[in-house]
């Protein structure tokens, strides 16, 4: 819920200042923050850090344990059921996920902010036309589209990617149009226009700035949602490839070994866990931060 | 009231029929659906003598438009699987989802709800914490993971509930808790935050000053108001549950449309495909519509609107 | 309590899973992953139908599954009359579930309404060899065949089964499918479809059936699609028999000593397929060395020995070892990567290729062989789908390289594999005009040593041009209680009739 009222201001330090302050007090931006950017690191130096070649096969060691669960330190989170290195698949599986989200969040993004922010503007029709889009794509049952699509095209991270940023969209194009509605009415927004600045010109430099933080709150959520999907449809056999170590994947092939080999799905269960609470987490702390009246 | 109620079922209606044509052109994108209507063991004269019988040669409008004629009659054609009429398919499988996605919803409610209330009463507290927790855990949580655990635990190790089927109420159990957790963190957020907002209102503040009983203002006015937005975003969350319940239904073997929606994509069986996306979208515009009408009456300002 | 639990099933290596066994109302207690599209035997595609029927109805023929001999059910002799006339002497004194006596009527009902092709049976290959019944009196039937069919027998004892004809013309084959009569050892006592069969053990079953007297009372029939859900059944006692369990949780199960776990061979072979004729276009395929060099570069025995298990083997011809006509003594192509990388290099491909590879189940082989390919240079893209529309696919002539399997739908012989797929059909990629030819001769001739020198010289020009990698037979892990007396056989159709509980 966005409100535009601001209720208290504080006379003693700037603006920016004060973000900061509330920024660094706020413990869930901070951990969520941490996280993340572990997560980015381990995914952007997966190469590096990880001990084999996450694709490297050995069939005469399948299922290794964990090391300190009577594994070899060779291994230490084990091996999977063709004798990969989990640990080698978890880090480079930071990277598949980080892409479907990232990726994920960038195209459903365009479309919803493009949607949001010229529904928002110009009102009207053009607000009546993308109310009814939105109307029509909230009442797709995502899952079943998502799965449909992809039995239909065939699983890949494309694939995946591309279905879950054209279905994902809905809440961009509704934060957006509300946003804009608001900042449209604002009295700078309504002295550009007397101006005489052209709308294109407007809409950059006036409103896309006022509602980024919105944006970056609606991003993360996203970003959880595909990357939680991915996972959904992987787990259902409908989504990316192997031998990709997406989490997903890495869960819905462990799970043949659920109640024999429990850590095959606990650990990328955690990893998914983890990377989706961080994400939760920082979207939570921008949404407290930049409207801290709204602080829920 | 009248024209309100018009202006919204003739939005539904044109959400229906966009959605009809989407699902419709998505599926016939795939090619010939004769290959599956044959079965795995079938030759090449089984899948030419099934692609004649069932006229696939007819220009895809064609198709569309006789698809639709039937389905406004209750006819979505015959499942190529089961050879039987789709609607008879559906009518037989709504029903589990539908208990699954009441049972759920009302699971949900009923945590999130009092979580959400007592969190805004005391905010910071131990249980606004908890509440915290459970919100964050459940959005984090990968549905079939936990699913999986749940079986684990007490299906399998404990034997408290079966582990699968739908036969007694017993069965619904997990499922329920798996589908209700997910719509826990935003019920519960809404209600905190509604609950937040009315606490600070000038009218509630007026019936503290006048003395009235803590309950009575809690619930008699206060819990009144924060539930207008948390009534529509239970009909949102039910309409997700019900195209979403795909997940659990096959975990925990529960023969609804989920499942069938699942089976039939697998199947190639687009008919089914076809009905049940069309189906779920009716039932969320539906439910979305409800919602609409029961915020109307809580709210009188919104009719005018 | 909780958090112990929870750790336990989050990082133990084995959970406290309770002991259960045995049966109190002799019930048994199955699951299969599909739901049957139907429960008509005639109508069905599905594995899970050919079981039911199996236990619902019966055929003129039963084949002995200890012996491989064609024995009489309800049939109690037969011959050859002539190429294309098979008599029978009919069985006296069977009825149906309803009570319907069993004559000739029912055996020249049937017979004439599967050999028409408007009745739509499915697939059509089990009864497109019948032309017509004829009955000669209540107890003697002369079915003629379309052209000489040696096959005939074995489709006989499998899924040409009688129906009965007075309830058959009076419920159509709806009624045949909600509420299904059969003469067979079992009978459908409730359907509710999608979730359960309970079939009832028939009292008033023919004394003199090959099948036995079954000893199970009631058979509880579910429709588990997810394999962890049936092993947690399994589990928590739940089922008291499952099959088709992968061979590492078959290990597992097998080593709580909980269970009976029963490894059997069945006829599905895998293979990989070359689009050497140019179908899809040019590809690296048209070219023998390349087709030879992945036949080297695929480790088979060690997918074998790893993933397969039990009774799995490697398998060198295109087909199934047991099958008749299946010469084995084919070229074999030994694992070799070495080679496989000097013949690539000799076809002009000293840095490998890349190309998309095709698949719709068993994705951990499919991954295992990618890494073997990657390993000589051949980078795959996998494309994994499922198989009504990877076959479409297929036959539409797209894929030009695919792991694929084939069943031969239990039929004990290679006109169900081969011959579907290299007589230059829509599912044919090699188009070889002396293997189509040689082909068309086991087919149609009935003297079984031609037959085998024809398939023979078929087997070998397939192994020689290596048009197919045919790669392993599968087999099945059958998990059940260690009270049931269960016995499987490799034609992969559990009978239930012959379980019983100690």
């Amino acid at each position: 819920m966005v409100s535009s009222s601001r209720s208290e201001i504080n006379h003693t330090s700037t603006p920016g200042q004060q973000l900061r302050r509330r920024a660094l007090r706020h413990w869930g931006l901070m951990i969520g923050s941490a996280l993340l950017g572990l997560i980015v690191l381990i995914a952007l130096f997966a190469p590096f850090i990880a001990p084999h070649d996450p694709y490297a096969q050995d069939l005469t060691l399948r299922y290794l344990r964990v090391a300190f669960m009577g594994g070899t330190w060779e291994h230490p989170l084990g091996t999977d059921h063709l004798g990969r290195d989990y640990l080698s698949r978890l880090l480079y599986g930071a990277r598949i996920s980080l892409t479907i989200g990232l990726v994920a969040a960038l195209i459903s993004g365009t479309i919803g902010t493009i949607l949001g922010v010229t529904a928002g503007y110009f009102g009207g029709r053009v607000d009546t036309v993308v109310m009814f889009i939105i109307t029509v794509r909230l009442s797709m049952p995502v899952v079943l589209v998502a799965l449909a699509v992809v039995a239909l095209f065939g699983g890949s991270l494309t694939v995946v990617v591309l279905v879950l940023g054209f279905l994902l969209w809905d809440q961009f194009a509704v934060v957006m149009r509300t946003s804009t509605q608001q900042i449209r009415s604002q009295d700078y927004v309504t002295s550009a226009r007397a101006l005489g600045c052209s709308t294109t010109r407007i809409i950059m430099t006036e409103i896309m700035p006022n509602v980024f933080n919105n944006m970056i709150v609606v991003i993360t959520l996203e970003m959880a949602h595909a990357i939680i999907l991915e996972a959904a449809l992987s787990f259902l056999g409908l989504g990316v490839q192997p031998p990709l170590p997406s989490w997903g994947l890495m869960i819905a092939e462990g799970k043949d070994m659920l109640f024999f080999e429990p850590f095959l799905i606990t650990i990328p269960g955690l990893a998914l866990f983890i990377l989706i609470f961080a994400i939760n987490m920082l979207g939570d702390g921008v949404r407290d931060v930049t409207a801290p009246e709204n602080r829920n | 009231m009248l024209r309100f109620l018009l202006t919204r079922l003739g939005l539904a209606a044109l959400v229906a029929l966009t959605v009809s044509l989407i699902s419709f052109s998505l599926l016939f994108l795939a090619g010939d659906p004769a290959v599956a209507l044959a079965g795995e063991a079938a030759t090449e004269e089984d899948i030419q003598a099934i692609r004649a019988q069932y006229g696939f040669d007819r220009p895809l409008p064609v198709q569309y438009v006789a698809w639709l004629t039937g389905a406004l009659t209750g006819d979505f054609g015959n499942s190529y699987y089961f050879n039987t009429p789709v609607i008879d398919l559906i009518t037989e499988r709504l029903p589990t989802t539908m208990r699954l996605g009441l049972a759920g919803i009302c699971f949900a409610l009923l945590l999130a709800v009092p979580l959400g209330v007592i969190a805004a009463i005391r905010p910071n507290s131990l249980i606004d914490r908890f509440a915290l927790f459970i919100s964050v855990v459940g959005q984090a949580m990968p549905t079939f993971w936990f699913s999986l655990i749940l079986i684990v635990i007490f299906a399998v190790a404990l034997g408290w509930v079966p582990v699968s089927g739908s036969d007694t109420w017993r069965h619904f159990i997990l499922p329920t808790v798996v589908l209700g957790y997910f719509a826990t963190p935003g019920i519960m957020r809404l209600t905190r935050a509604g609950m937040l907002e009315v606490l600070r209102a000038d009218y509630i503040r007026t019936a503290r000053a006048k003395g009235l009983h803590p309950l009575k203002i809690l619930f008699k006015h206060a819990l009144r108001n924060a539930a207008i937005p948390v009534v529509g975003l239970a009909a949102v969350q039910l309409g997700f549950m019900l195209g979403g319940s795909i997940v659990v239904e096959t975990i925990f073997a529960l023969n609804g449309a989920g499942l069938l929606a699942f089976e039939s994509i697998n199947r190639n069986d687009f008919p089914v495909v076809q009905a049940l996306i069309l189906i779920f979208s009716l039932i969320y515009v539906m439910l979305t519509l409800l919602a609409d009408l029961l915020n109307a009456w809580l709210d009188p300002r919104i009719r005018v609107a | 309590m909780r958090s112990s639990l929870l750790a336990a099933a989050i990082f133990a290596v084995a959970l406290p899973f309770p002991v259960m066994a045995g049966s109190d109302d002799n019930s048994l207690k199955i699951a299969f992953t599909r739901e049957m599209d139907t429960l008509n035997p005639f109508l069905n595609t599905t594995r899970e139908g050919v079981i039911l029927s199996r236990h619902v109805w019966d055929g003129l023929l039963h084949r002995d599954q200890a012996t491989g001999e064609y024995v009489g059910n309800l049939a109690t002799s037969w011959a050859w009359i002539d190429d294309t006339t098979l008599e029978f002497t009919l069985r006296e004194g069977v009825t149906f579930h309803n009570g319907e006596p069993f004559n000739a009527d029912d055996v020249v009902y049937t017979m004439n309404f599967v050999a028409d092709p408007e009745n739509g049976v499915n697939p059509q290959r089990n009864v497109s060899w019948i032309k017509e019944a004829v009955k000669i009196d209540d107890f003697t039937v002369r079915i003629l065949t379309d052209g000489p069919f040696p096959a005939a027998l074995e489709f006989l004892s499998g899924p040409v089964v009688v129906l009965p004809d007075t309830y058959f013309a009076e419920v159509g084959p709806e009624g045949m499918a909600t509420a299904p009569i059969g003469s067979g050892p079992y009978e459908v006592t409730e359907s509710v479809p999608g979730e359960s069969l309970t079939l009832t053990r028939f009292a008033d079953y023919h004394a003199g059936s090959p099948k036995g007297t079954a000893s199970i009372d009631t058979i509880i029939w579910r429709t588990i699609p997810e394999a962890n859900t049936r092993i947690a059944e399994m589990l928590s006692g739940g089922l008291d028999w499952i099959w088709q369990v992968p061979a590492d949780q078959a290990d597992r199960l097998a080593a709580t000593g909980r269970y009976n776990v029963v490894n059997e061979s069945t006829m599905r072979i895998g293979y990989l397929y070359f689009d050497a004729s140019d179908r899809h276009g040019e590809t690296p395929f048209d070219d023998l060395r390349v087709r030879q060099a992945v036949s080297h570069a695929v480790n088979r025995q060690a997918i074998v020995d790893n993933l397969l298990k039990g009774a799995s083997e490697v398998v060198h011809s295109a087909c199934f070892p047991s099958q008749f006509g299946c010469d084995t003594t084919v070229t074999r192509y030994e694992y070799d990567p070495e080679k496989a990388k000097a013949l690539l290099a000799e076809a002009g491909y000293p840095d490998g290729f890349e190309i998309p590879f095709v698949a719709y189940r068993n994705r951990d082989y499919a991954e295992a062989m990618m890494a073997d390919l990657a390993n000589v240079g051949i980078r795959t893209s996998l494309d994994y789908k499922k198989y009504a529309a990877t076959r479409d696919q297929i036959q539409a002539g797209e894929v030009p390289f695919a792991f694929m399997t084939w069943g031969s739908y239990s039929i004990n012989d290679i006109s169900a594999i081969t011959s579907i797929f290299f007589k230059g059909g829509i599912d044919d990629y090699a188009r070889d005009p002396e293997v189509i030819g040689a082909l068309d001769t086991g087919d149609t001739v009935t003297d079984p040593e031609v037959r085998r020198a024809a398939y023979s010289q078929a087997l070998n020009r397939i192994a020689d041009q290596a048009y197919w990698l045919p790669l392993f037979s599968y087999n099945s892990n059958y998990v059940f209680d260690l009270d049931l007396n269960f016995t499987p056989t490799p034609d992969e159709i559990p009978t239930f009739y012959n379980a019983s509980w100690q």
